[in-house]
């Protein structure tokens, strides 16, 4: 190869990694100098070297409360958005037999996406209300003596929220995953005698497993961050580490947030770390 | 595989439209409200039946500035997408090859996809808060959605290439073609549907994205923050009746989006 | 032109109809200097909540003021974080007044010539002397206007405590808050703020998000039913915030509440909806479920209510022609179309005198006055919202005002407060 050819892929590279120099790494390395500032109610941000947000922020029973929350819904939306994605995924590319036939399946899967995520957050309140429409006919047809509460305003509502924003995150890649599996490889077993759950087991499941991680590092990333499903469905009555932030974020306290942001930021990357170690996300793309 | 279909496929099928049921739930909902009377609410009951909130959503709002916000989200996202696109592509290329820092810079890109989006929208207008720069959408607000889409811009292109036989390209090489003319005419035709979708995913992930640009519009807001502003003090359907024109408009969207698909492909042939 | 002017004192100029009929309208500032706007006109951003952020009034003020006003409608915590973060990225504010105190020590706004304003001395005096217009003091726990209307100079951090010629803000508007209720769904006499806890409203109670209202209506509810005291709830100790938030927790997790809202559309949903019967309220959002046809009462308690007030104030960097349009919009701000126009939403504007000039009288008796309507009231979009005869919520301006016993505040605990506030919310 010549000099020449050898420095291209440099070039090809450039726009990407400045691009994330300019808006990712500088603003994050920024986000944790932030964390060790002071601030007061009228002076936002005094440059300062001191762990008082830490201390605060670790010695806080509140924060311990606050995380353990947001584990809960993560784990509850991980758990929901993987085995109906991985349901409808297996469906779409075991049981529909026609490209076409995928394709526009798949679609109707997609379309909702479309709508801006915030009105379809919204659009869950009339459903789900104390006078909503699930009330309405479960208090009709005679299922409820009193309409549900905790059908809104609820862990419930926001993990029904994270299941209908999120599961498309885990369909696409798990289905892009199934894809890749040699049908010859499932006829094989099948003629060795495997039963269909023989097969979903030891050759679908394992071999799906890049799209499973891929879907899951999207759930987890979405779900670690928002903060505003949570507060909608939520009625700001559910704990999460995102809204805290927003809050922080709202009465100016940059400094605390900043070092919040911190920890969550170190807490989901070590989740994440952990999910890579099972799998090389670059190779089994 | 067998002709006749299983009992499984039957289960299979019926949970596929039970979760289609559940995607759509909500947004049919929406789209009926969206025909509220005029004196209608966001929820149920209905009050009324009127065209009255369409109509009211192309007239100016009573509060906030919905036609701007949605003017500035399209330009943006469009802007988005060509800009992943590009980058993603060229950074596809790229990792073809070995280059020194590879490794970091994947890394870089899922980090910058798992970063709680909140963080990245305080770094971003803290520094240019330092900087004493302003934050307009077209300059921080656009560094920010692209730390969003690029990731997903370069995940694809890892599966495409990593699913391109290069064995092409070589006979475009042997028969004398320069790089650049292989990528031209080789690799893009053969790509092209893939580009179809980093662009779409672009444009969705810009314009829907809320987090990311909470700190950093500028003096206006883009269409999300719109609407998040517009909840302070508007009780309309208009939201709604905006929810609804957009579903059908992503319609027309995928709809082109497949055709073109499909002239790529029948001119392949 | 429908409206009668009844105040003599505003009859002195008859500006209003010099405006309408000149083409030259915008050319004129009202404090007589003659000021030629050039050919371009000047556009002013004005960001705040969209309280008051009327489109009709933008295109109003264009028509008549030549300026063209572009509203940036944002979180109410969103204003504060612009104003002190991003300050030039708006050219005027229409903030609360205690929002100032963390707003003016960032040295991000600039006084307010009070000689440039018209008007000026027929502000009520509520924003000028403390007091109500018949001399009576106004309350004064937490931020009550007057201690954070003037600056010590046109540039400044600090507050004066006696007026100067530098105002903060020129006041918008102001009202007075309480709790709302479903009277439907209540079916006995509300009189007292301790309601907000009491257990036969579990899960259908909620309270603001907002700490610095939040705070003293929970002050307003534990002082009321005797589970705390206070020196001054508008200044609150660590103990007695401590006191006040575990109240609040308790009630919380004993499932009090069917949740928090901190944007004015979701509280006319939740009561709308039936979500919840009893909770703070903002005056026009009673009337915006009154209008869904949804009954609401606006309830005045035994123990007062709890003020707010909102105004304009001009960021630091405003010079040259921006400046001068920006005074001139206030100037017309001020003239009465608009105090007219808020009025009618249920609001209080700054200069009544001019307000009542563009108001009929039967609007005036009954927003203003008191009194039984005579006949049906219609909202600035011409819907009926209280049918003829039916009697304001707590009634006259200065029943309401003269019953405020707390304003929205920003205490010197602000930072602890705030964090205390954070774990309620997240507990």
């Amino acid at each position: 190869m010549s000099l020449s050819s050898r420095t291209v892929p440099y070039f090809q590279a450039a726009p990407l990694a400045l691009i994330f120099l300019a808006f990712f790494v500088t603003p994050v390395l920024l986000v944790g100098a932030v964390s060790f500032f002071d601030y007061q109610t009228w002076d936002i941000l005094i440059p300062d070297f001191n762990f008082y947000n830490y201390e605060y922020l670790l010695e806080s029973s509140t924060t311990y409360r606050t995380y353990a929350n947001t584990a809960k819904l993560c784990a509850l939306a991980w758990v929901f958005t993987l085995s109906i994605g991985f349901t409808i995924a297996y469906f779409l590319a075991f049981h529909v037999r026609t490209v076409p036939t995928q394709i526009a399946l798949f679609l109707v899967c997609t379309i909702p996406f479309w709508t801006s995520n915030i009105i379809r957050t919204i659009s869950w309140i009339p459903l789900l209300g104390r006078e909503g429409l699930v009330n309405q006919a479960l208090v009709g047809s005679g299922l409820a003596a009193e309409p549900v509460e905790w059908l809104l305003y609820s862990e419930f509502a926001v993990i029904l929220g994270y299941v209908h924003l999120y599961t498309l995150f885990m369909i696409v890649p798990i289905f892009n995953s199934m894809m890749r599996i040699d049908p010859a490889l499932i006829e094989a077993a099948r003629d060795a005698g495997a039963s269909q759950w023989q097969v979903l087991w030891t050759i679908v499941i394992p071999l799906s497993r890049p799209g499973i991680a891929i879907g899951t590092i999207f759930v987890i990333a979405m779900v670690m961050g928002d903060y505003f499903t949570v507060d909608v469905l939520g009625g700001a009555k559910v704990a999460s580490v995102g809204k805290t932030i927003v809050n922080e974020l709202g009465y100016l306290q940059y400094p605390p947030a900043a070092a919040n942001a911190v920890v969550l930021t170190l807490v989901t990357i070590l989740l994440i770390v952990g999910l890579m170690r099972i799998v090389n996300i670059r190779k089994e793309l | 595989m067998e002709k006749r279909r299983g009992v499984e496929f039957w289960v299979l099928a019926v949970f596929f439209a039970l979760f289609v049921v559940f995607l759509y739930g909500p947004t049919l909902s929406i789209m009926v409200l969206s025909f509220q009377g005029p004196q209608g609410n966001l929820v149920f009951p209905m009050n009324g039946f009127s065209l009255h909130w369409f109509r009211e959503l192309f007239r100016d709002q009573p509060i906030g500035d919905i036609h701007g916000a949605f003017g500035r989200s399209i330009r943006l996202a469009l802007i988005v997408m060509g800009l992943t696109v590009l980058v993603s592509l060229l950074a596809g290329l790229a990792y073809r090859r070995h280059f020194i820092g590879s490794t970091a810079l994947f890394y870089i890109a899922v980090a910058s996809l798992i970063m709680p989006s909140i963080v990245i929208s305080i770094g971003i207008g803290a520094g240019y808060e330092l900087l004493g720069w302003t934050r307009t959408w077209y300059t921080s607000a656009l560094g920010a959605h692209l730390t969003w889409t690029l990731p997903f811009g370069l995940l694809i292109m890892f599966a495409v290439f990593n699913r391109f036989n290069p064995a092409l390209e070589e006979a475009a090489r042997d028969l004398g073609a320069t790089g650049w003319q292989s990528v031209r005419h080789v690799v893009l035709p053969i790509i092209a549907p893939s580009l179809i979708g980093v662009a779409l995913f672009g444009f969705t992930l810009s314009f829907d994205e809320l987090p990311r640009s909470s700190q950093v519009t500028g003096d206006v807001n883009t269409m999300p923050k719109e609407l998040q502003a517009l909840q302070t003090n508007t009780v309309t359907p208009v939201i709604y009746a905006l929810g609804t024109l957009t579903t059908l408009v992503s319609f027309a969207v995928i709809g082109l989006s497949l055709a073109a698909v499909a002239v790529i492909r029948s001119r392949r042939r | 032109m429908a409206h009668r002017s009844r105040n003599p004192l505003a009859q002195r100029f008859t500006r209003r109809d010099f405006l309408s009929t000149s083409a030259a309208a915008g050319a004129l500032t009202i404090t007589g200097a003659p000021f030629v706007h050039a050919q371009e006109p000047v556009t002013l951003r004005i960001a705040g909540t969209g309280v008051n952020a009327f489109n009709e009034l933008a295109a109003k003020a264009k028509e008549e003021v030549g300026i063209n006003i572009e509203y940036i409608v944002l979180t109410s915590d969103d204003v504060v974080t612009r104003a002190v973060t991003q300050p030039t990225s708006f050219d005027m504010i229409d903030s609360e007044y205690w929002m100032l105190r963390k707003i003016v020590p960032s040295g991000n706004l600039q006084g307010m010539d009070t000689t440039r304003i018209k008007e000026y001395d027929n502000i009520v005096p509520i924003f000028t002397k403390g007091e109500l217009p018949d001399g009576t003091p106004v309350a004064r726990q937490g931020i009550s206007p007057i201690k954070v209307s003037y600056l010590t100079d046109q540039v400044s951090r600090a507050f004066a405590t006696e007026p100067t010629q530098w105002m903060t803000l020129i006041p918008t508007v102001y009202n007075a808050d309480t709790l709302g209720i479903r009277p439907d769904l209540i079916d006995r006499p509300i009189e007292s703020w301790s309601e907000l806890l009491n257990p036969e409203f579990r899960g259908k109670a909620a309270i603001l998000d907002i700490p610095s209202i939040g705070i003293m209506d929970a002050a307003m509810v534990c002082e009321a039913s005797g589970l705390a005291t206070y020196e001054d709830k508008g200044n609150m100790t660590r103990a007695e915030i401590d006191r006040t938030m575990a109240v609040l927790t308790e009630a919380k997790r004993d499932g009090q509440f069917r949740a928090f809202w901190k944007e004015f559309n979701e509280s006319v949903t939740l009561m709308a909806s039936g979500e919840v019967v009893i909770q703070s309220m903002w005056s026009p959002a009673v009337t915006a479920v009154r209008q869904q046809g949804v009954p609401c009462v606006y309830q005045p308690l035994k123990e007062g209510y709890r003020a707010w007030a909102a105004g304009l104030g001009m960021p630091a960097h405003l010079q040259g022609r921006q400046l001068d349009a920006a005074y001139d919009f206030i100037n017309w701000y001020l003239s009465g179309w608009v105090g007219a126009f808020l009025n009618r939403q249920g609001y209080y504007t700054a200069v009544l005198g001019t307000a009542k000039e563009y108001m009929s009288d039967d609007e005036w008796d009954f927003w203003m006055d008191g009194q039984p309507a005579a006949s049906d009231v219609l909202s600035p979009t011409g819907v009926v919202i209280e049918p003829a005869g039916s009697v304001r919520d707590g009634g006259s301006f200065w029943d309401r005002m003269g019953a405020v016993s707390v304003w929205n505040t920003v205490m010197d605990e602000d930072r602890y407060m705030v964090r205390k506030w954070n774990e309620f919310i997240a507990a």
